[in-house]
């Protein structure tokens, strides 16, 4: 019995909760910073250096504005991280997982909106203007995203769903992977691979599609008055965020590469979130700038949601 | 006294209070008040007490007033009938009923004419019992008249405002037409059958779709889609709602149009029987949809609190119809959680919308601003309101959003029907585009800058709280706790629904539905999502709790506030400051998304256009969203 809640706690709090979501999301980002420096033709920081940056930020002196509502300011960053770690929970890490029973595909996408409405209520609260725009791009960010990636997740769910039926379950997803070969092997599938690789970074939040946090106009938006732990606390929201997507992706498209070892896997399931991050995220960020808020809701709108349908359409004819 | 009395009683005790105060209560405040409360709390006691007979055991009460039984299987007298489902609707009604009563005792302090707010308010309330509880559609349709007529007066309850009276007028119009519909319809459907009585309508009707009958569903369907407020009826909506009362929004919202769903249900599934036709359902998911997606983006473009709520309660009837109209057990009990859902979230947003204006005198979203710091209590109330209508996991709005989803796509796997995936897309955005609106609500009414003219703002009083923060308890209760809900009232009013037999039996004797021949429907739910919000609540505390441990660890001098303010900076910050005042935010609540408007600028040029505001226009919209049901009925369920 023991044994059993101490097993669970290892779970949640380790692996493949907590920890290893942080150590992850870290080292994705210090890897996306290092690709991008050498893109531009940098030295670039050490890997470790976004581990770096989050333990200063934690000893620094958190300041809460005069304006601000001080619980809800004080409390957004870290409800928001708590979301996000127990979203991975739900995510069978190829076939490994313990809690992935308690939420599938819809669920998930429901999930994922509370760290960007954390980020959100938290920058409204701080009662800053620029952090008003900020929180404003965010929400219309989001709505860009939403719409072509439920019809990424119900081509998904129809593809693995037998004939007549669909499946929304993330472990059903893995299996049938294993036994039919990963989604992105399926060419019906490639278009939403793409439209899902391209939500990525506006999910994540990285240029061309950080609106939201755009330094250079809006002092990074809805963070502009956060300090110390707090801001420390939604950096790594942003470094675990990168983990997540990139491993929802691996799961959604790449699923179904299974040694039956769970550290292996955990160490194949790092590399291809890497390799993803720097494919989606680092390489447009070295050659895009960033987007003015309209047009980026118009590409996801037309370009993306475009993308997603035919995927949808393609696996609805059977394909 | 059994409890075979009780629904009749309860209507009645409404009205005879409601008389009473029309006596005795005049220049009384303190008498109308106790009158009303007590002859509401009588009512809520004669309700809830039939949930052990009803839910628990599946007792179907019927009760013919004086006594007129069916004679030779021909139904004369009124007769009451309570089922599960009309059991789901008046304990919801009495609900909401007596929230709003208790927040009224503080919310009215400063009006005047109070007798006659409670005389209307208890009458609305009798006939509101007496719609779901009735058995006989042309007692129905009365209490619908005594539901209009007494809703257009509260709406301009407030009359010494130019804007409540043309409400009110705008409301008593487009009710009157809308009871115009549901009186022609009753009328033809008497010529048909020759009874009132709907068990014994239901026998009759079943399958039996010639002209005259699909012209009178097509009426009636119209009249009660009014009544719920469905595109292109919806029109008297947005100023009915922002004029009344928040007390009398929240009844609007929150149980006027779910009588509306509740007669659509009993039209649909049980008076006609037409839920397996796809005909029916395409209209009823076309209908849903189209009403979902324009009421939330004319609710983005709303700058008044109430008004935004008000487009809001569109666009959610919408999802409630279009997960009816599916016609599938799983469509139905997500319709139904959806509709208990809203009257929840959306009474206590208005109860919210109603504080800021006991607050701060206004609901204009571009006067207001910074009000968190001064109603924390609100603003608690009305984030968790907030979140349950957008969706948010845990709470209330999201698991009935995804029982939706589930159904939308379910049908459009099982049919082969790519549309239906579309209708389930278009909930999932419909839900953002909620989530986005009400964002802009926090941020220009709670958080933001704080307005120097709203310095002298205070937390409502105590009584005003109470009915805030026990609707927001159950907006939590109902997400974590859902399967309850589904095994108490969802799953015994969706079997009542899709199970005529116990009904019609109740009413016209054993065995009357088999004789005549109705075809017996098996219920089974299937659920083929997962969603276990208890877990996901404990491994957050978890997580949370070990996060927080960590923070705590840190840094120990953390949080103290900063004077931001040039007057007040000490010596270690007047560095940055130099004495500069702060900027002011040159970003009202209506400006903020404009990268979405300006994207979509030409749709809400047209679809603004429409929402004229004349009310020739929007009976003209009423009629030809009748003449549409009608050809539409015509075409596709006749025409075959």
């Amino acid at each position: 019995m023991i044994q059993d809640t101490l097993m669970v706690l290892f779970h949640i709090l380790v692996f493949p909760g907590l920890l290893f979501v942080c150590v992850c999301g870290l080292l994705l980002a210090g890897i996306d910073r290092k690709v991008l420096a050498h893109m531009q033709k940098r030295v670039g920081p050490p890997i470790v250096q976004p581990l770096y940056d989050f333990l200063k930020l934690m000893g620094k002196e958190t300041i809460v504005p005069q304006a601000a509502n001080r619980t809800v300011f004080l409390a957004a960053p870290v409800i928001g991280f708590a979301g996000l770690v127990v979203m991975m929970l739900f995510i069978p890490v190829f076939g490994y997982g313990t809690f992935n029973g308690s939420a599938d595909l819809i669920v998930l996408l429901y999930l994922l909106t509370i760290p960007a409405v954390a980020l959100i209520i938290g920058g409204s609260a701080s009662g800053n203007p620029y952090a008003g725009i900020g929180i404003s791009r965010e929400m219309v960010t989001m709505m860009a995203y939403e719409f072509p990636l439920i019809m990424v997740f119900l081509a998904v769910a129809r593809k693995v769903g037998s004939v007549g039926a669909l499946s929304f379950s993330m472990l059903n997803i893995e299996k049938w992977q294993q036994v039919n070969g990963s989604l992105i092997t399926h060419w019906a599938m490639i278009p939403a691979a793409i439209a899902m690789l391209l939500i990525i970074p506006a999910e994540v939040g990285t240029q061309p599609f950080d609106v939201a946090e755009a330094e250079t106009e809006i002092c990074e938006g809805p963070l502009v008055e956060y300090s110390g732990a707090p801001l420390a606390m939604f950096k790594l929201n942003t470094a675990v965020r990168m983990f997540i997507m990139t491993a929802l992706f691996t799961m959604l498209f790449l699923g179904g590469i299974t040694t039956g070892m769970v550290w292996l896997d955990a160490i194949i399931l790092v590399a291809i979130c890497a390799l993803v991050t720097v494919c989606t995220m680092t390489l447009l960020h070295g050659i895009c700038a960033r987007l003015k808020i309209e047009h980026l809701f118009k590409f996801y709108w037309t370009v993306v949601a475009a993308l997603s349908l035919l995927s949808l359409a393609l696996v609805w004819c059977g394909l | 006294m059994s409890h075979i009395h009780f629904p009749v009683v309860a209507v009645m005790s409404m009205f005879v209070g409601g008389f009473l105060i029309a006596i005795f209560g005049a220049k009384r405040r303190k008498l109308s008040q106790g009158i009303a409360l007590v002859t509401m709390l009588f009512a809520d006691v004669l309700v809830y007490s039939l949930f052990s007979p009803v839910i628990l055991h599946g007792e179907v009460i019927s009760y013919w007033m004086g006594g007129w039984k069916p004679v030779e299987g021909y139904a004369i007298g009124i007769g009451y009938e309570v089922d599960q489902l009309s059991l789901f609707f008046a304990m919801l009604i009495c609900f909401v009923l007596t929230m709003s009563m208790i927040y009224s005792i503080r919310y009215l302090e400063k009006d005047s004419a109070l007798d006659h707010y409670y005389t209307l308010n208890l009458m609305l309330g009798g006939a509101l019992l007496g719609i779901v509880m009735t058995g006989d559609i042309f007692n129905m349709f009365i209490m619908i008249e005594i539901m209009t007529f007494t809703a257009a007066a509260l709406t301009a309850f407030r009359n010494h405002k130019a804007i409540s009276v043309e409400a009110g007028f705008k409301y008593l119009v487009l009710g009157s037409v809308g009871s115009g519909f549901i009186l022609s319809g009753v009328a033809v459907l008497y010529g048909v059958a020759h009874t009132l009585n709907m068990a014994q309508l239901s026998t009759v009707l079943s399958q039996n779709y010639n002209p005259s009958t699909i012209f009178a569903f097509a009426l009636m369907f119209s009249g009660y889609a009014l009544k719920s407020f469905l595109m292109p009826f919806h029109t008297p909506v947005p100023d009915a709602y922002s004029a009344a009362p928040a007390s009398i929004g929240m009844l609007h919202s929150g149980s006027l149009n779910k009588c509306g769903i509740y007669a659509l249900i009993r039209l649909t599934y049980i008076l006609f029987r037409v839920m397996g036709l796809p005909a029916v359902q395409t209209m009823m998911v076309l209908i849903g949809a189209v009403t979902m997606f324009v009421g939330v983006t004319m609710a983005l473009a709303q700058h008044d609190f109430k008004r935004l709520l008000a487009f809001h309660s569109i666009s959610q009837m919408g999802y409630v119809v279009t997960a009816i109209g599916l016609g599938t057990a799983i469509g139905l009990t997500g319709g139904l959680f959806h509709a208990i859902n809203h009257s929840m979230f959306k009474g206590l947003l208005f109860l919210c919308a109603g504080a800021v204006y006991y607050a701060a005198g206004t609901t204009d979203l571009d006067r207001l601003g910074g009000l968190s710091r001064k109603m924390p209590w609100t603003t608690c109330c009305f984030i968790v309101g907030a979140f349950s209508i957008s969706g948010i996991p845990p709470f209330n709005g999201f698991a009935s959003k995804w029982m939706i989803y589930q159904a939308t796509y379910q049908k459009a796997v099982t049919t082969g029907n790519i549309g239906y995936a579309l209708v389930t897309v278009i909930a999932v955005v419909v839900s953002v585009m909620t989530l986005a609106s009400f964002i802009k609500v926090t941020q220009a009414v709670f958080f933001g800058q704080e307005r120097p003219q709203l310095s002298a703002v205070r937390e409502v009083p105590a009584l005003m709280r109470v009915p805030m923060v026990i609707m927001s308890l159950i907006c939590v209760l109902f997400g974590t706790c859902y399967n309850l809900v589904n095994d108490f009232l969802l799953y015994p009013a969706v079997y009542a629904t899709l199970n005529t037999h116990g009904y019609v039996d109740a009413m016209m004797g054993k065995n009357y539905a088999a004789a005549s021949g109705m075809p017996f429907v098996k219920y089974e739910p299937v659920q083929f999502s997962f969603w276990n919000p208890v877990t996901w609540l404990v491994l957050f505390v978890i997580v949370l709790l070990a996060v927080f441990v960590v923070m705590m660890t840190g840094e120990s001098d953390r949080g103290r506030v900063l004077a931001n303010k040039g007057e007040e900076a000490d010596g270690k910050f007047a560095t940055f400051f130099s004495g500069e005042k702060s900027l002011p935010s040159h970003v009202g609540g209506s400006d903020l998304f404009w990268g979405f408007k300006k994207d979509f600028k030409k749709y809400f040029k047209v679809v603004q256009g429409i929402h004229s505001g004349i009310v020739n226009d929007y009976v003209l919209y009423a009629v030809c969203g009748l003449a549409f049901i009608t050809v539409f009925m015509f075409v596709f369920v006749l025409g075959r």
